[in-house]
């Protein structure tokens, strides 16, 4: 046995490179052994050992921002750290701490296990802070899976809820079904660019830069075309892009509240950071192809969900199509990125601005669910703003936000988007992007309706739930979220230019 | 091993593949369908091995394993949550399946 090699393979694992990935696995199984240890009041002070704890591994990481190992192959070439990859380990670790606190909110409402819930969360998160970094379509399946599976737990967290396991039931068939398209289209890929007879055939297929160096030398292969295809439907299907949105109102309604947020900002924000990886450095060269099927796909996504989300009554429904709707604008972004260099950028100003405005609104909806979380109509806002106006006026601007209304961070991220869009050319998409913002206007503000100005609608006390009381800690959150909707929209200027790469 | 041989593995992958997306689109029962789900990964599967043998590098071997692993996790998780909703509604039917409005 060549025990050189070995040695080679193993002088490559830079494990300093994953330290807040397995910080957080190790706070997971630490979560677990503090149950027990202290299995009477473990519910609470998991919740805050996990606070802590994340909070101490997202300082880790603003900290060494630019790290040792920005862009250079770390794991021999499974993972890529880079810039961009430090910006979405930042927003998946703001987006799972908002979850938990969400999660406080949520779990007191029912007789769930609490433990497990923590656990799971902070091992997706790792999962998704890995495959945000992915280099190699190896590490790219397994994180995403990791995700996946993590996801089918969470979405039926409620086992005594029939809505939440008929969502974890569907979430599982759809989520199964695309991985296998999404493994189908890495096999057909690995295949062709490792056939011996083609030009530029590389020994490690898998790895983006050699496939790319591949497809450059073959630019119009049909069967690396087949896995291009198959590969960007798979990954279309976690972000929820038309044709593959059919489960996202079902599983959004179904799935307790804190785990909506988490499918919406976090695992779309994902499957985002993995599109652009995929479309900049290992297709680059079939943008003959990629390209028009993104544009396609961004604008029957935006038809799609703006128009569906017009007659939803259910909040949950509503809130998941109309983030089908912001998928699409997204999705314009990244059918731009290989041709207008402001693209990346407003991308991920858009993530943040749509992480900031969505958890705005889950926290308040979070407060007035029941103790059936699927069971969450517009009707019950009737006179929010009345009988808890903070609650209100939070909820005013993380929808403003993501409706895109001028002052806003949201608006800004759109503008962005739409500028990239403009200066790749899109004139056509951007047409429709535009009614589709219009059209998403109306809904929004049915929302805002109905918590300010249909206080005469609200029903008898006793047919909808009440309220929790907001606490010390949430409402503080609650209004730096608001506040950061305000100031980005304001004042964009430092993390635009932050974002520059 | 011999392009016709490769043709040989690679349809016949395809075709298991073909068949488990129908049977995930066409068929009603849980079971089935998550049946049908497996072979669609196990298709893929025949497909790396077969094209790593041609080509020569290890990697799609390797890359099986992993699979499994994966496939054997969403199995464990998959199932339990039939059973659980079984135990709520006494049936495991998708058609029957409908406390989500549609």
């Amino acid at each position: 046995m060549d025990l050189s090699l070995l040695q080679h393979l193993a002088a490559g694992n830079t494990w300093g490179a994953i330290r807040p990935e397995l910080a957080l696995g190790c706070l997971a199984l630490g979560l677990l052994v503090l149950d027990l240890l202290f299995p009477k009041r473990a519910g609470g002070l998991v919740a805050c050992v996990s606070l802590a704890g994340q909070l101490a591994v997202l300082a880790d990481v603003l900290c060494h921002f630019h790290s040792v190992w920005l862009n250079q192959d770390t794991f021999n070439g499974l993972l890529h750290p880079s810039l961009a990859g430090q910006a979405m380990r930042v927003f998946l670790l703001l987006s799972s701490i908002l979850v938990v606190l969400l999660a406080r909110v949520t779990l007191a409402k029912h007789p769930a296990p609490r433990i497990e819930f923590y656990h799971i969360v902070l091992v997706v998160t790792a999962a998704l802070m890995l495959l945000v970094q992915s280099n190699h379509f190896v590490m790219l399946f397994l994180a995403l899976e990791t995700v996946t599976v993590g996801f089918y737990i969470l979405v039926s967290y409620f086992r005594t809820s029939t809505a939440s396991l008929e969502a974890g039931l569907k979430y599982l068939i759809l989520g199964a079904l695309s991985s296998a398209l999404l493994l189908f289209g890495i096999a057909i890929l690995y295949g062709v660019a490792g056939n011996p007879f083609l030009p530029g055939h590389s020994a490690d297929a898998m790895r983006y830069a050699e496939l790319a160096q591949f497809l450059t030398l073959n630019p119009h292969n049909f069967l690396a075309s087949v896995g291009i295809v198959l590969v960007l439907a798979g990954v279309a299907f976690k972000v929820g892009a038309f044709p593959f949105q059919i489960w996202i109102p079902d599983v959004y309604q179904g799935a307790p509240t804190p785990v909506t947020a988490f499918l919406a900002v976090a695992s779309k924000g994902a499957g985002f950071a993995v599109l652009l990886g995929l479309v900049l450095r290992a297709f680059p060269s079939y943008g003959w192809l990629v390209t028009p099927v993104i544009t396609a796909m961004a604008v029957a996504t935006i038809l799609f969900g703006n128009l569906a989300a017009l007659t939803q009554h259910n909040v949950k429904r509503l809130i998941g199509l109309s983030g089908v709707s912001h998928a699409g604008f997204l999705l314009l972004g990244v059918a731009a990125a290989p041709y207008a260099p402001l693209a990346v950028g407003a991308i991920y100003f858009y993530l943040l601005a749509y992480l900031i405005a969505s958890f705005t609104v889950f926290g308040v909806m979070a407060h007035l669910a029941g103790p059936e979380d699927s069971d969450q109509e517009l009707e019950h806002y009737a006179g929010l703003a009345k009988d808890h106006p903070f609650l209100g006026a939070v909820l005013a601007i993380g929808l403003g936000s993501l409706a895109g209304i001028p002052p806003l961070a949201g608006f800004m991220g759109k503008f962005f988007v739409f500028v990239a869009a403009y200066q790749a050319g899109m004139h056509g998409a951007l047409v429709v992007a535009i009614a589709g913002v219009v059209v998403s206007i109306y809904y929004y503000f049915g929302w805002i309706k109905a918590a300010y100005f249909e206080a005469w609608k609200a029903p008898a006390a006793g047919s909808v739930p009440v309220p929790t009381p907001v606490g010390k800690l949430f409402g503080l959150v609650l209004g730096v979220l608001a506040l950061g909707s305000i100031v980005l929209g304001f004042y964009p200027g430092p993390l635009g230019h932050w974002l520059q790469w | 091993m011999v392009p016709e041989t490769l043709n040989a593995y690679i349809g016949l992958s395809a075709a298991l593949f073909a068949l488990g997306f129908l049977g995930v689109l066409v068929r009603r029962n849980t079971l089935v369908i998550f049946m049908c789900l497996e072979l669609m990964l196990v298709a893929s599967t025949l497909a790396l091995v077969a094209f790593s043998r041609y080509n020569g590098t290890m990697e799609g071997n390797v890359f099986v394993f992993f699979i499994l692993t994966v496939a054997a996790a969403e199995v464990a998780v998959g199932l339990a949550i039939i059973v659980a909703l079984f135990r709520r509604t006494q049936t495991i039917r998708v058609d029957r399946l409908d406390t989500l409005k549609r």
